[in-house]
């Protein structure tokens, strides 16, 4: 990716968060997390709650537009169920402002991820598997799932490295 | 130079490049498709290699131990001081389990299974979670203990040397199947690798065979334009030489005309000298042979005309009918003399006049009657002119036939009749003199075709020949009397002598002029060229001046331009001579200022009709005639008395026959005549033309009588010249009285003449 690509994508990111955000996001601060948080989300975003960080509990992000696909992946025999949020309205949530997500599993697996994915693919950040909650012995409570059998471009190491789940923080950079 | 490019075109067309360039393309697509399926060989394994997720199971082995040595780490905290959080404990528990699940996928099955480390690691670590799911599992049945929590602890501590047995046995299978596919994926690539090469090998040897291949044509394309461009150069080559040798036939034929007229002057004077038997003979041969070659160098001169075509056709509205019997009058001789019978028969529907070149018209007409008497040794000769009419796509017609009953021609022969290169041989006539050259048969139809006509032929052998001439009839116009003239000669008056100029350089025609203007009994002064022309008509008074058109010095057009500029108040007629009778020359010489042109040969009856042109009856008689010339002078040619006498006798029909059958005689007569003058038999001379002169005046034909009688009375006491000058006459008076006779309406009854 050429330097000027990914800044035109920048601004372009810019240019659309600020839409977004003056009616909805100064306007109300993001809530404290009632429950465990689950997501802890940092670096640059617009809206914190937990000093410079924005924690999520899972209420949190059941409140936000559920989406629900299935997929084959690796790690499963079968093709399962995905539901939970799309990537980029949690972000949207946040405020975050990035080209580049550094995400980390409870394992301490870590991977960069560009912005750029979530626009181009609805990525999910599955909180249920087959309608059910996902406990951290099958890989949750977070799962960040890839399309995989919408898009063949998306089945190769690449996309499946970026699949984390166990996932833990996101932070924009 | 050709044929070796010929070889050289059939060469590359048998070569066998074209074969090793099909096997070359065929090994070639072969190739193509081996390295095609290498190719997908290896694509196939590489996505084997990214499905199956080899590298991945290792690194799972490795984090399995890694989350195994965290949980040991978390457990053994937890055993030392039980107040730490167990729910640090319970999440790395999970953590752990959830790896579990990683080293049973369907891939890490096939790798693992058979391996013994690995069913004794999966069994260890089953026991200890079915034992620890007691109190860590999602429905612990009891509480978490801190002596269960060392007793487990131990269980947990046993995992070490299964775990890294497992990571190390993983690693290890993995690893030979990477060497494994690697070593397959190097030998395909070192196939693709041979592949390549071959390709490559294949691909050189293709390009070069096709370059070769490509030169070769080109070298063969040249080699063609080469041939083509010699055969060019070859063509315009031969063009320029058959140009020049064209001009040179005809420069030289007009080179020759020129002594070759003043020759048969000679000839025609000496004919009229004192001469025995014998050089009357010998004469006669030599006239004969000059007619041929004349004949001869004149078709070769219309040829070269017509070829390059500057012959133009000088048409006017001649009369038909006289230019008919002209023909046939010239030709009679010639029938008569191989006892053959001539006829023209004339179409009543044919038009008095019609739009033709008269004097090209009579050539071609003479050429064809000629041919035919050639080739024909007995029977008849006929010629015949009729109408045809407008027909669609066609207006109408005049069609002129001629034939005969000869030795006729093959079929193949008469395809070729009209072409150069052949020459008629016919009814194996082997005499080049009988034969003729054939080129007034090229002549005529070359003629007839720029008159806008055709002519066939139609031949058997040994039974005749038929030649069609049809020409478009315009009809209409201008009558002209310049072909008509000589059908109706002149009849000639004592003349007063004149003083001519006459200005030639040959000196031969010199000296031929000076004997017919003698004969004539007119003074000449002679000059040799344009500029002594003109000053010799400033020195001397001249009644009219005859002047040759090429000369040296300055030629007859000019001079004569020369002398009108000098405008003498009394009119000096010039007359110009040339040898050749075209439209432009005519034209040119017209336009300088002269008043007349002849067209040699001349002889005596061209000049004293020039004479009787220009000075006609007006000269004052008594001047010094001559009796041999004074014949017929005022006689009429046919006395419509007589005519309505014997019309009163007999019927109209026996009349005309009675007619018909004197000038049969009459021209059987001339003949007879000729003869005896040749023979220098006077006494046959006297009795023939004695006899005709009685005929001809019981018909009233006074002329012909006259002409007749005169003969008879000079046979003996005259020399030969001037009897052969009165048997002229008779025979130009005959040919008169003839034409008369066609056209006298009393007469009409029966159509044409013998």
């Amino acid at each position: 990716m050429s330097a000027a690509a990914s800044q035109a994508r920048r601004r372009a990111l810019v240019c659309l968060v600020g839409a977004a955000l003056p009616w909805r996001a100064r306007a109300q601060a993001l809530q404290a997390p009632a429950g465990t948080v689950v997501l802890s989300i940092g670096g640059r975003i617009q809206r914190a709650n937990q000093g410079e960080r924005a924690a999520l509990d899972m209420p949190m992000l059941e409140a936000l537009a559920q989406r629900s696909f299935t997929t084959k992946t690796p790690w499963f025999k079968e093709p399962r169920k995905f539901t939970g949020p799309l990537l980029r309205d949690v972000l949207n949530l946040v405020g975050a402002q990035g080209a580049m997500l550094r995400i980390a599993a409870l394992n301490d697996y870590r991977i960069d991820v560009p912005v750029d994915d979530t626009r181009r693919f609805d990525v999910v950040l599955a909180r249920m598997i087959d309608d059910k909650a996902i406990t951290v012995r099958e890989k949750g409570p977070l799962f960040m799932i890839y399309p995989f059998d919408s898009d063949a471009t998306l089945r190769n190491p690449l996309y499946y490295s970026r699949s984390v789940w166990q996932l833990k923080s996101i932070d924009v950079l | 130079m050709a044929t070796e490019v010929d070889r050289r075109v059939v060469a590359s067309a048998r070569s066998p490049l074209s074969g090793w360039f099909i096997a070359s393309g065929v090994v070639l697509i072969v190739s193509l498709l081996a390295a095609f399926f290498v190719q997908a060989r290896q694509q196939a394994l590489l996505q084997q290699a990214v499905q199956g997720q080899d590298d991945y199971l290792v690194l799972n082995l490795f984090q399995f131990e890694t989350e195994y040595l965290r949980l040991r780490e978390r457990w053994r905290q937890a055993a030392a001081d039980p107040t730490t959080a167990r729910e640090q404990l319970q999440l790395r528990y999970d953590i752990f389990i959830s790896r579990i699940g990683l080293l049973q996928t369907e891939r890490a099955q096939r790798v693992l299974s058979d391996s013994p480390e690995y069913g004794s690691a999966q069994r260890a670590i089953r026991d200890f979670v079915d034992r620890s799911d007691l109190y860590l599992g999602q429905s612990a049945q009891a509480p978490f203990s801190s002596a269960s929590l060392k007793a487990l602890l131990a269980d947990l501590e046993a995992l070490d040397a299964p775990v890294h047995q497992m990571l190390l046995a993983g690693a290890h299978r993995v690893a030979l199947q990477v060497a494994s596919r690697s070593d397959t994926i190097a030998q395909h690539n070192r196939v693709g690798l041979a592949l390549t090469v071959f390709l490559s090998a294949m691909v050189g040897l293709f390009g070069y065979l096709a370059l070769r291949r490509m030169r070769q044509l080109d070298d063969s394309r040249r080699a063609l334009e080469a041939m083509a461009n010699h055969l060019n150069d070859a063509r315009e080559q031969a063009l320029r030489a058959s140009q020049a040798k064209s001009e040179f036939l005809t420069n030289m034929s007009h080179a020759i005309r020129t002594p070759f007229h003043g020759m048969l002057g000679m000839l025609a004077l000496l004919r009229e000298s004192r001469l025995d038997a014998r050089q009357q003979e010998l004469l006669r041969t030599a006239v004969d042979s000059a007619d041929h070659l004349l004949g001869l160098l004149n078709d070769i001169v219309d040829l070269s005309k017509l070829e390059a075509g500057t012959l133009t056709l000088d048409e006017r509205d001649v009369e038909l009918e006289p230019l008919l019997r002209e023909v046939e009058r010239m030709m009679r001789a010639s029938a008569d003399a191989k006892a053959l019978q001539l006829s023209l028969t004339i179409d009543p529907a044919l038009p008095l006049r019609a739009r033709v070149d008269g004097a090209r018209l009579r050539q071609v007409l003479t050429n064809l009657v000629a041919n035919a008497i050639r080739f024909t040794h007995h029977g008849s000769v006929k010629l015949a002119a009729r109408v045809v009419p407008a027909a669609a796509g066609s207006g109408p017609r005049l069609q002129l036939v001629v034939s005969d009953t000869g030795v006729g021609m093959s079929a193949e022969t008469a395809a070729r009749l009209f072409e150069r290169s052949h020459l008629p041989v016919r009814g194996g006539a082997r005499d080049p003199m009988q034969q003729g050259s054939g080129l007034g048969l090229e002549v005529a139809h070359r003629l007839v075709r720029l008159m806008q006509g055709d002519i066939t032929v139609e031949s058997t052998l040994g039974q005749g020949s038929v030649f069609r001439v049809a020409l478009p009839l315009q009809t209409g116009g201008e009558p002209a009397a310049a072909v008509a003239a000589p059908v109706a000669p002149p009849v000639p008056e004592p003349t007063r002598a004149r003083h001519v100029l006459v200005a030639e350089d040959n000196a031969v025609n010199r000296l031929f002029l000076a004997a017919l203007l003698d004969r004539m009994g007119h003074s000449a002064h002679f000059v040799e060229n344009g500029l002594e022309a003109l000053q010799a008509v400033q020195e001397h008074h001249f009644d009219i001046v005859l002047m040759d058109v090429h000369m040296p010095v300055m030629d007859g057009i000019a001079a004569t331009e020369a002398i009108r500029q000098l405008n003498f108040s009394a009119p000096l007629p010039i007359v110009a001579l040339t040898a050749d009778a075209y439209a432009d020359t005519r034209t040119r010489c017209l336009a300088a200022g002269m008043d007349d042109v002849l067209v040699k040969p001349l002889g005596l009856p061209e000049l004293e009709g020039l004479f009787q042109r220009r000075f006609g009856a007006a000269s004052p008689p008594g001047e010094a005639a001559r009796a041999a010339q004074t014949i017929g002078a005022g006689v009429a040619l046919l006395d419509p008395k007589v005519l309505a006498r014997l019309i009163e006798l007999m019927p109209r029909a026996e009349a005309a026959r009675l007619y018909e059958s004197l000038l049969t005689q009459a021209g059987d007569a001339t003949e007879r005549m000729r003869r005896a003058l040749r023979d220098a038999d006077t006494d046959e001379l006297r009795r023939v033309s004695h006899g005709l002169k009685g005929a001809a005046l019981n018909l009233g034909l006074h002329a012909l009588a006259d002409a007749a009688g005169r003969l008879s009375a000079s046979a003996s006491s005259t020399s030969a010249s001037q009897l052969a000058l009165a048997l002229q006459r008779f025979d130009e008076t005959l040919v008169a009285t003839r034409a008369l006779c066609a056209t006298e309406p009393e007469l009409l009854t029966t159509p044409g003449a013998a």
